[in-house]
């Protein structure tokens, strides 16, 4: 934690070294210029490590420069001001491009941004402004950041490289960091968990476009002068951020700065020596670069290699699970405050329908405090989809959801998650590049914990669950069962009112489905209710006490389970029409008598 | 100026953006591979047609079949020593992303060593014709250009249906997992996908040349054109890109009936920012489902 603090500081006073040792005016710039797009590499990194790529970024620092002389020809601002100014229409750009875009998976939000700087390069143009000029005003060199002295520009650039270098740090070393590296993981699993992850992007967004509209101004002051609409927001520019980011190493904080100190003083060198013969010589060595380092390490250079100096073992204790449930008893007792509603979950006639296919139709139950509800039916009866409107991964078209008699139809997953709905998933979910601990805190963290309480909560359930052996490994480090136990844990460390778990027992033998009970009952107390979905309908007798019957989208029969698997409806839906009158679905199902 | 007239012009150099689209459209669909170069590929292609003009005087018709050739072949190699070690079906693709922006950026800037940026235009005699029709008149280049594009959908559509190569293709980028189980090369079909999409482009970059200047930073601007005609048509949807790119030419086209033919491509990437937030799926794209 304090390292990387350490070594930033070390590295902001080696740089105020060389700044103030270095005599040469090309040297200067270079140190400059490196400082400049290691800052909009820092800040094109923040929602990169969300997972979400700009192509775009040259409309913000286009935006910066021309608003920065817009400000300060037009109304005669100071520079400050106009700076800010621009930071803040550079956020307002972003807010109008991530609002749309960020609602949809994929490559949209990517290629969206590659839009808006040739539309912004191709109306400024039109507009006759084609190129502005820095009005030159050396006289009041603080007011118009103006300097005589191209050394003041270093120290303009590392202010700038420290102010956004530590807030970076800061976020990388903090929950937002591993909530953003969350989102880029799985982003349905993070809403789930309780992250708002539309309202993380945009903020993500918002924070790198009016760093980069900043970069912009200090760019044009301390370099162009000249403004030209080609090369503020040209496509150069978003691939210069993506570049040293890349080279670097996206998502890491290092990544940047390691990229534009290797990308930036060999391009610039070039551009001087070779650039008046080589024309378009840096572009080829950032082309080279990008691809090289895609092929050979595609982390980047920095992940690579910090990996490979600080691989840490993965090996716990021996393959057992011992369960260990003291700690996370004692945080249930503390917790013991919650009202007893009778009930928490009331879904009111809701349809679902997929075009013309009704996957579910008039579905009306309850669910109330400390219930053990099991949901069964054949393949494709509805069961997940009724779990998806329940959680809000789906919207019904009809028919109403309501949690503790609040109505939550319409309700985001994250904002149901913190009301106090929680699942697992069908297929095991997990956060790919953090730790079964880190897995459970994000849930921790997004049900509304505080810090110090999401690290006591996530400890105290991964030994109840018995994974705490198993805590520093990643899930691919896992085995299916202990996978099942992760999704648990997960789901169960916010202490939810209502836990929903889609097939836990999918792909588990005998024994393990013994195991699997026994750890959910030393995770969940009595009144915690719990809904199952489940094929077996025999290891749902014996834990549940109640059961749900759904077939082609409908309920069919409900009630205790020696009622439901005795429903000669549930006997067909299972097995037949044929079957349905002799045989029960427990009994071990005899040789049937030949006619 | 009519508009009809607008609509014609535009009609005809849709025509070729429609093949340039499907080209990009092709690689997506197939292999889920967003490539950035493409528009530097076309930019190739055309550079191949004007030296095969300005060298040894062959005129863009007689040498597109040569140029299809050489850029399918280009395009094989490019998959299987570069974007295919990164592409696959991995979570990340960050690696992809960035590899083919590293290889447009080569592309543009070898050119510009090769030829310098000011950007050339070939005239060809022979191509300098026209007539009307009815009031309308019809650009011998373009119309040339609009065949050509034609000529090669047909060829793409029946290739893509009725030979076993194509059927893999389709097979391959609807599930390739059981194309796999079929006994489907997945890897030589994905090396022939790639190379049959930069060969597409390639055409439409030929028949472009006939009446487009080509100078090594023109690809940028194709590329979003051709993906705002994939995203119209609907992400994977070859004949979605076609369609895609006769509006978008269209589009380009009547704008100048009421605004300066510079902002031609504001009005392009304003469309395609539209359909990607009202109708993101496309005209022809079928909606996805998370879970």
């Amino acid at each position: 934690m304090r390292r990387s603090f350490l070594i930033f500081t070390a590295l902001l006073a080696l740089i105020a070294l060389l700044g103030a040792l270095i005599t040469d005016q090309f040297a200067l710039q270079i140190l400059t210029l490196t400082l400049i797009w290691a800052t909009a590499g820092l800040a094109w990194n923040v929602p990169a490590t969300a997972g979400q790529i700009s192509l775009g970024h040259a409309a913000f620092t286009g935006i910066g420069a021309y608003g920065f002389v817009f400000c300060v020809v037009q109304f005669g601002w100071s520079a400050w001001v106009g700076m800010a100014v621009s930071m803040a229409a550079a956020a307002v750009l972003a807010l109008v491009i991530g609002l749309p875009t960020f609602r949809l998976q994929g490559f949209y939000f990517t290629l969206a941004t590659m839009a808006f700087p040739l539309i912004l390069m191709v109306l400024v143009i039109a507009g006759g402004h084609p190129e502005v000029t820095v009005p030159f005003n050396p006289g009041e060199p603080i007011a118009s950041m103006q300097f005589r002295d191209p050394r003041s520009y270093v120290w303009l650039a590392l202010g700038a490289f420290a102010v956004v270098g530590a807030l970076c740090l800061a976020v990388a070393e903090s929950k937002i960091g591993r909530t953003l590296i969350a989102i880029r993981d799985n982003e349905i699993l993070a809403r789930s968990v309780g992250v708002r992850t539309l309202v993380w992007k945009l903020g993500a967004f918002c924070f790198s476009a009016a760093v980069s509209a900043a970069v912009g101004v200090i760019w044009v002051n301390a370099i162009l002068l000249v403004v030209a609409a080609e090369e503020v927001f040209g496509f150069a520019v978003s691939i210069l951020l993506i570049s040293v980011t890349f080279v670097g190493g996206i998502g890491r904080f290092w990544g940047p700065i390691v990229g534009a100190g290797l990308l930036i003083p060999l391009s610039q060198f070039l551009t001087v020596q070779v650039g008046d013969r080589v024309p378009g010589a840096e572009s080829i060595v950032y082309g080279l670069a990008l691809v090289a380092v895609a092929l050979v390490m595609p982390r980047g250079v920095f992940p690579t290699i910090a990996d490979r100096l600080t691989r840490r073992g993965a090996d716990g204790p021996p393959d057992e699970h011992r369960t260990d449930n003291a700690e996370w008893r004692a945080l249930a007792r503390e917790a013991k405050a919650t009202s007893s509603d009778d009930v928490l979950l009331e879904v009111i006639g809701v349809e679902k329908r997929y075009g013309g296919l009704t996957v579910l139709r008039d579905a009306t139950f309850t669910v109330g405090a400390g219930a053990r509800l099991g949901l069964i039916g054949p393949n494709g009866a509805g069961k997940t989809t009724l779990f998806n409107l329940m959680t809000g991964h789906a919207t019904p078209n009809g028919g109403s959801i309501r949690f503790r008699g609040e109505d939550i139809t319409k309700l985001p997953a994250p904002a149901r998650t913190q009301l106090g709905l929680s699942r697992t998933f069908q297929v095991p979910q997990g956060f790919r590049s953090m730790t079964a601990r880190q897995n459970v805190e994000i849930a921790a963290l997004g049900s509304g914990l505080g810090p110090a309480e999401a690290d006591r909560h996530t400890r105290a359930i991964l030994c109840a669950v018995g994974l705490g052996g198993r805590a520093d490994r990643l899930p691919s480090a896992l085995t299916a069962f202990e996978l099942k136990l992760l999704e648990l844990a997960r789901a169960a460390v916010s202490r939810p009112a209502v836990l929903l778990l889609d097939e836990p027992l999918a792909g588990l033998n005998e024994a393990e489905r013994g195991d699997f009970f026994a750890a959910l009952d030393l995770v969940v107390d009595e009144e915690i209710a719990v809904v199952v979905i489940e094929h077996s309908v025999k290891a749902l007798l014996s834990y549940s006490s109640e059961l749900l019957a759904l077939d082609g989208g409908q309920i069919i029969a409900s009630g205790s389970p020696r009622e439901v698997v005795r429903d000669p409806r549930v006997i067909k839906a299972y097995l037949g029409n044929k079957f349905a009158a002799r045989y029960s679905l427990v009994s071990e199902p005899q040789k049937a008598d030949q006619p | 100026m009519t508009v009809v007239q607008f609509i014609v012009t535009g009609l005809l150099v849709g025509g070729v953006y429609a093949l340039i689209s499907s080209g990009l459209g092709l690689i997506f669909g197939v292999m889920r591979i967003v490539n950035f170069a493409q528009g530097d590929f076309m930019m190739l292609a055309m550079f191949a047609s004007y030296l095969f003009w300005v060298g040894p005087r062959i005129n863009p018709l007689l040498s597109v079949p040569i140029v299809f050739g050489v850029f399918v072949l280009l395009g094989i190699i490019v998959y299987r020593y570069l974007v295919g070690p990164v592409a696959g079906h991995r979570e990340n693709h960050d690696a992809q992303v960035i590899l083919t922006l590293g290889v447009g950026l080569v592309l543009q800037n070898v050119m510009l060593l090769a030829f310098g940026s000011t950007p050339r235009l070939m005239s060809i005699p022979a191509l300098e014709f026209g007539f009307n029709v009815g009031g309308v008149y019809i650009d011998g280049p373009r119309l040339i250009g609009f065949i050509a594009a034609a000529v090669t959908a047909t060829v793409l559509f029946w290739f893509l249906r009725h030979t076993i190569l194509g059927r893999a293709i389709r097979a391959a980028s609807e599930n390739w997992e059981a194309a796999t189980y079929m006994g489907i090369n997945l890897r030589k079909t994905y090396a022939v996908s790639f190379g049959i999409g930069i060969g597409l482009t390639a055409i439409g970059g030929a028949a472009l040349s006939m009446y487009q200047p080509v100078g090594p930073f023109v690809g940028l601007n194709f590329t979003v054109i051709m993906f705002a005609a994939v995203v119209l048509g609907g992400l994977g949807s070859v004949s979605g890109a076609f369609v895609g790119g006769v509006i978008i030419g269209i589009v380009q086209s009547v704008s100048q009936v009421w605004s300066p033919s510079t902002l031609a491509n504001v009005y392009v990437f304003a469309i395609f920012l539209i359909v990607l937030l009202v109708r993101p799926q496309g005209l022809f794209g079928r909606k996805q489902r998370a879970i």
